[in-house]
């Protein structure tokens, strides 16, 4: 199955999250905010100025930046 | 004659904390400020049968790292003010990320009660919560409420006063880790549990904040070695 | 005897040995597993539709924060809030200064005259300037409530981050710059929902630079007494003044003053909710009494200071050149002349909004003894102010320090006297050299 990056991923696409890289505040926040190993994930737009991103996870809609978005590591869910 | 209580009210940012707060204490509200630091303290009063409760508005936090002012206040509140009773507010329609801090919470060693808020807006939407269950697994109380049309306010004073009248220990909910962290966990706890923090904050919480690699807590062994 | 030394050996060998087993750091397996049990509770607990609705919520923001739709909704926001704002507010405004007229003209009667002169002219003169900006201010913070309650705050710095990014801002920071229109003071206060220190910091820096409403008395006066015909234009370019001076002033902070990365964008887009009246009520109540504290008291006390410097020494014309403050502004003055308002009342004026801005115009209405609606004539005939001068003196009126409110605010927000010390210092020179440079540049263009 294929993996990219969740910054890589477009609008409606679904994946299950394998791993969260980084380090630090932001890396931390992004676990706490549910983004942890084999949970689901919807990409569910793109900012109008092309960044941000806003995703659905865990029942919720969180928004993180592209460059915070690569180092989070999703295996795509066909439809 | 009166019984003076202490809570405080702690919940993630968006779960309705502050119309709790309002709905509790009404017009008794005043400013003050949080030791040690300038930013704004939000408390108030109200008074519940013979009791007299103070009510400390922490600030809405998702987790209690060390990485942000308003969680340091918030763990550090809970942790050395020792308030009676600590009432969680929690999202019913976003339980999920909700419950990450209550676990944390518990994990310090909180008397904890749940407020599950919104229970509207969460069956609005097809959600059925057992209560019962969630209250067992937690190990804590569980009282829902809608707040933005102020109900739920006397089921949870009630509570409070229960809780703080039984004097029970709170139970401390134990996550299970995995085998490997839960071995080293165990070994700092022994470790910890000969040190003069151990008699401030409870050894595994410790443990789980030094394996977290929290500022704070590391930081306070570092000081602890100059006296 | 074991030390904490040994615990945190320990700690450091615990984390070494689980990072060789997992491959991943403790906290990532601490925050897994948390989560885990959460969702093992959860199964037990709640039941979910099996086709989960499409919540209202969501549908909304298939328009609110569309591709093309996103920012012209944005953008109408803002101005349906300030529409609101300043339409609603105008007629209340004409009845509270009606009113204190009403009262005025009753005060300046009574006997002995020292004390008709000092309610007179002024606190009734002063406080009733002051207390016309308690309509449009309200109506602001409730504005801004509904915005925040309802959740589209959040929305406004989603759609607004890539931009702020560019600037060296937050998304975040975006709504403090708003706020700022309304009062510097709850706009700062707002600055802590920004997580990252710096960004924090900068935001409040540059937050005097956003035209606060006790600053628009002073653009009215002058903008309606020296630019009758595009008074709406030359208000509209103080802002405009000072929002591009706030970015310029972000972009030198962060590269020389707090250079690093801005902070993360890791944030929860709630979902819409109904405000309520109470909710709404409460928020706008808690910022708006800061206002209002300010006004009863620092504001009073100055009108006063002003009238008994004016009056003294005993028996001297009110307000007149040989006055204490007459001499003050004397020697104040020629810092002022290569601005081309190097006299003595302006001076004055200036001084005193050093304590609130607003008390620029009530100070000046203090001096000429006039009532707000022929200060401007006053001003342009007494002081022989060309349009120019004007609008050098709009827009030193515009950045030169934050109100002493502010200034207090700042202090409490950064827990040191270092930053609301170097507000100050940068934001008098700002002011000075753009004063300056309008000045001399237009005058060299045959403007004055």
């Amino acid at each position: 199955m294929a993996t990219k990056s969740l910054a890589q991923m477009r609008p409606k696409e679904r994946g299950k999250i394998t791993k969260v890289g980084g380090s630090g505040h932001t890396h931390r926040r992004i676990l706490d905010m549910g983004v942890v190993p084999s949970t689901e994930v919807t990409v569910e737009r793109v900012a109008p100025l092309g960044d941000p991103i806003e995703i659905k996870i865990k029942g919720y809609h969180l928004s993180l930046r592209k460059e915070e978005a690569v180092q989070i590591y999703v295996e795509m869910i066909e439809r | 004659m009166t019984k003076k209580l202490n809570i405080a009210l702690v919940g993630n940012p968006n779960s309705g904390k502050t119309t709790v707060f309002n709905n509790l204490t009404g017009t008794h509200q005043y400013v003050g400020n949080w030791p040690g630091v300038t930013v704004e303290k939000k408390e108030g009063t109200c008074r519940y049968q013979d009791y007299q409760i103070t009510v400390a508005d922490l600030p809405g936090v998702y987790s209690l790292t060390a990485y942000s002012l308003d969680e340091i206040i918030a763990r550090d509140f809970i942790v050395e003010e020792k308030p009676d009773v600590v009432v969680d507010i929690v999202d019913a329609g976003n339980l999920e990320r909700n419950l990450y801090l209550t676990v944390q919470l518990l994990e310090m060693g909180a008397r904890l009660i749940v407020a599950l808020n919104m229970m509207d807006e969460a069956g609005g939407r097809g959600y059925r919560i057992d209560l019962e269950h969630l209250s067992y697994h937690l190990g804590t109380p569980v009282v829902p409420m809608v707040a933005s049309r102020n109900r739920g306010t006397q089921e949870l004073l009630g509570q409070i006063a229960r809780i703080a009248e039984s004097r029970v220990p709170p139970s401390g909910l134990r996550i299970d880790y995995g085998r490997e962290v839960e071995e080293e966990i165990e070994k700092l706890e022994d470790l910890i549990s000969q040190s003069a923090l151990s008699r401030l904050y409870p050894a595994r919480w410790l443990a789980v904040k030094l394996l977290e690699e929290d500022e704070e807590v590391t930081k306070k062994f570092k000081e602890g070695n100059v006296d | 005897m074991l030390t904490n030394e040994e615990i945190l050996r320990a700690k450091d060998r615990a984390l070494a040995h689980l990072r060789s087993i997992y491959g991943d750091d403790a906290e990532t397996i601490i925050a897994d597993r948390r989560y885990g049990f959460i969702s093992g509770v959860l199964k037990d607990v709640v039941k979910k539709p099996a086709i989960e609705r499409l919540a209202w919520s969501d549908k909304i923001d298939r328009v609110i924060v569309n591709r093309w739709l996103g920012i012209p909704i944005f953008l109408a926001v803002m101005y349906g809030m300030f529409q609101f704002t300043f339409t609603l507010s105008a007629p209340l405004m004409d009845w509270i200064s009606a009113g204190f007229d009403f009262i005025a003209v009753r005060a300046v009667g009574i006997s002995p005259e020292w004390l008709g002169s000092l309610i007179g002219n002024g606190i009734i003169g002063g406080v009733g300037t002051v207390l016309t900006f308690i309509p449009p201010i309200f109506l602001l913070f409730i504005a801004i409530a509904v915005l925040e309650d309802s959740g589209y705050m959040a929305r406004a710095a989603f759609v607004m981050d890539r931009l702020m990014h560019k600037v060296g801002l937050h998304g975040r920071s975006f709504i403090p710059m708003i706020l700022g229109f309304g009062c510097n003071i709850p706009a700062i206060m707002a600055t802590r929902t920004i997580e990252n220190p710096r960004d924090r910091l900068i935001t409040i820096l540059i937050n005097p630079l956003m035209s606060c409403g006790a600053r628009l008395p002073i653009y009215i006066l002058l903008a309606g007494a020296f630019f009758p015909a595009y008074r709406g234009l030359v208000v509209f370019s103080m802002y405009l003044i000072g929002i591009i001076l706030a970015i310029l002033m972000a972009l030198i902070f962060r590269k020389w003053l707090l250079p690093g990365p801005i902070g993360h964008f890791v944030m929860e887009l709630p979902p819409y909710r109904l405000p309520t009246i109470t909710g709404v009520l409460v928020h706008m109540w808690e910022r708006g009494k800061h206002f209002l504290i300010k006004a009863g008291t620092i504001i009073a006390g100055v009108v006063v200071l002003v009238w008994l410097l004016s009056s003294m020494p005993w028996g001297v014309q009110y307000a007149g050149p040989d006055s204490w403050i007459g001499h003050l502004g004397r020697f104040i003055a020629p810092i002022f002349a290569p601005c081309g308002f190097g006299q003595w009342q302006a001076a004055v004026s200036l001084f005193f909004g050093f304590l609130a801005k607003e008390t620029v115009v009530g100070t000046m209405g203090a001096i000429f003894a006039v009532k707000e609606g022929s200060l401007g004539t006053a001003i342009a005939s007494q002081l022989s102010w060309t349009p120019l001068v004007a609008f050098a003196f709009m827009v030193f009126s515009l950045l030169y320090v934050p109100c002493v409110a502010t200034i207090a605010t700042i202090k409490a927000e950064t827990n040191s006297w270092k930053w609301p010390a170097f507000t100050i210092g940068y934001e008098l020179a700002l002011a000075w050299i753009m004063a300056a440079l309008i000045y001399q540049i237009g005058s060299l263009l045959g403007l004055g």
